[in-house]
């Protein structure tokens, strides 16, 4: 199994797609953390669009913006099985390793350590802009207060698990233009749409566990009034939905005839 | 060894393999020939436990693919030529592969070097050609030295230098005791490298014999005779043919050539020699292999064929295939007759000096 983690590995670094979303991910989140420094504490007409930094939800609002590209763990994920049926390196794959389920195996783990890595880097980047510009702003520049330990934990856990959730979506739709859009609609739309209507759904979403873990409640990390649950039930539904998905991704696999 | 054992496979509503039989043994290359869509790849598909039977068994050395204790180092699998990421170099490819069978990754330059792909192996699989795509194909499946190789159309995009290394290698693992099973639809080639032939048609074996007795007494001989100057002897031609009908051999006239089968060149000398006739050619025409796949998958196909074969009127088309049905019908129970021949004939094509 370990030399099949290996293999797996092995092949993600042979290519270039994860630089590509590391790039991806990490920019995002850098784009939504300068956006948020610029505007902390700013007026329009008289009202305060984001709290200054000295309120702790705009510090927690600074560290949550690194699980802003967890849409892009979820295509790295998508990717990861896709790529192998477009590609036909399925076939090759599933010859040196009869036994699917071990492959299938091999590859959450492999993908849920790459997430965690990316997830890793991710805050690192996030962490080395945020903290400056709060200790300029005059904001709280410790790391333990805040809850920032669970915030920037929780996103780390959080990318490695939407990478299993992607490759269960990929392994089952398997065509990686529908998968990436499907996930790019869910993500963006679906998940929004649902939140803002049915805020009682919303909580249960995969978007709903990473504002519980990252302990945002949802806008510009303002103050809103979304009903989240508490961050070790947010890990809880995430950790549930990423082997819900693993577990379809070897479902449909192990059966299937691959031609 | 390879088992194919009343093999069935539906895709839907399609019936893609319908009741194939037939075994590869150890020792010879066994061509794997039919149309297109006649349910080859499908049949390999499912020895390699990539595609479920719906019925029947696909076995290699008794077990399938899936019961193999080190799969890589007892089956080598080239399916088709694309199963490459284009952006990983082919030594990544292979290193992948040798990490996930557990092989030694010596294994990954000793096989780069021996299909010439050691000055390209860092470079990205998208730019490589059709050839060197194939050969990174043939370099994956003998990565673990298997002693039993399935390969679906190897020789496919490889020029002529890269066929004739894959024939050499092709033998020299016969000769040293593996299996070999090589689909094709390309006949020339399997009459190069094959020793036994299977040829199936509609998901069905058609025919299951040695190459030797497929192509031996089908051969064709074209006969050129000098046309008969004027005021000379008119039947000259004709005096040419009842000898040689005489000798056992059975003969067909068109455009002014003789199209000769069940006899040597020899005989045709002295056919010549004896009703003192002037040959103006004599080639073989070496279509004994064709002939029989087109009589039979064309007695199968409903539809006429694209271009007819050009050596064949269409009134013996149809009374040869008449006579190849019956045939068909008994070629479960054909098998092995005349195997003794097959060692020898099957060399004739190779150059011994060229097997490594």
């Amino acid at each position: 199994m370990i030399r099949l983690v290996r293999a797996e590995l092995l092949k993600i670094r042979s290519t270039r797609m994860w630089i590509g979303m590391l790039v991806l991910s990490a920019g995002f989140a850098l784009l939504g953390l300068v956006f948020l420094i610029a505007l902390a504490g700013t007026e329009f007409d008289g009202e305060s669009g984001i709290p200054p930094v000295t309120e702790p939800d705009t510090v927690r609002a600074f560290y949550a913006n690194a699980s802003s590209g967890v849409l892009f763990m979820m295509i790295l994920g998508i990717i990861g099985i896709t790529g192998e049926y477009r590609h036909q390196t399925i076939t090759q794959a599933f010859l040196a390793t009869p036994r699917r389920g071990r492959v299938l195996g091999a590859k959450l783990v492999s993908y849920f350590l790459f997430g965690l890595v990316f997830g890793l880097a991710t805050v690192l980047i996030t962490v080395a802009v945020a903290w400056p510009a709060l200790a300029i702003k005059g904001g709280s520049t410790s790391l333990l207060d805040h809850d920032v330990p669970t915030i920037l934990g929780g996103t780390v856990l959080a990318m490695g698990l939407y990478a299993l959730v992607g490759l269960g979506l990929g392994a089952l739709i398997r065509n990686q233009i529908a998968a990436i859009i499907v996930a790019v609609a869910w993500v963006q739309l679906v998940e929004a749409i649902l939140t803002f209507a049915v805020p009682d759904v919303g909580k249960w979403l995969p978007a709903g566990a990473v504002r519980a873990i990252t302990h945002t409640t949802g806008g510009f990390g303002g103050p809103g009034d979304l009903p989240t649950l508490p961050a070790w039930g947010g890990v809880l539904v995430l950790l549930a939905y990423g082997l819900a998905f693993a577990a379809i991704a070897t479902a449909t696999t192990i059966r299937r005839d691959i031609t | 060894m390879i088992t194919v054992e009343g093999l069935f496979k539906n895709f839907g509503p399609v019936r893609a393999v319908d009741g194939m039989t037939f075994t590869a043994r150890a020792g010879s290359v066994t061509g794997f020939l039919g149309p297109n869509g006649a349910g080859k790849t499908t049949t390999l598909r499912m020895l390699l436990g990539l595609v479920r039977p719906t019925e029947g068994k696909a076995l290699i050395n008794g077990r399938t693919f899936a019961e193999l204790e080190h799969p890589a180092k007892e089956v080598g699998a080239a399916l088709e030529a694309t199963g490459f990421h284009p952006g990983r170099s082919a030594r990544d490819h292979l290193r992948v592969s040798c990490m996930a069978a557990g092989l030694p990754m010596e294994r990954v330059d000793a096989v780069l070097e021996l299909t010439g792909l050691a000055d390209a192996a860092d470079r990205r699989v998208g730019g490589y050609s059709l050839g060197m795509r194939q050969r990174l194909t043939l370099a994956t499946a003998v990565l673990g030295e298997p002693p039993v190789l399935i390969l679906d159309e190897p020789a496919n995009g490889l020029d002529p230098a890269g066929i004739h290394w894959l024939r050499a290698m092709l033998r020299h693992l016969a000769d040293i005791g593996c299996t070999i099973l090589v689909s094709s639809h390309v006949l020339s080639e399997v009459e190069q490298i094959a020793d036994h032939v299977v040829i199936v048609t509609r998901g069905k074996v058609v025919r299951d014999a040695p190459l030797a007795e497929l192509v031996g007494d089908k051969n064709e001989l074209r006969v050129g005779v000098e046309p008969p100057a004027e005021g000379a002897d008119q039947e000259q031609p004709g005096r040419l043919a009842a000898a040689l009908e005489n000798a056992g051999g059975t003969v067909r006239q068109e455009n002014d050539r003789l199209y000769v089968t069940g006899l040597d060149a020899a005989a045709v000398g002295r056919a010549a020699l004896e009703t003192q006739t002037v040959l103006t050619e004599l080639t073989e025409e070496r279509s004994g292999l064709e002939k029989i796949f087109l009589e039979l998958t064309m007695a199968e196909l409903s539809a006429p064929p694209p271009s007819p074969p050009p050596p064949n009127g269409p009134q013996i088309a149809s009374a040869e295939t008449a006579a190849a049905n019956p045939e068909a019908k008994a070629a479960g129970a054909e098998t092995g007759t005349a195997g003794a021949e097959t060692g020898d004939s099957a060399g004739s094509g190779d150059e011994p000096g060229s097997a490594r």
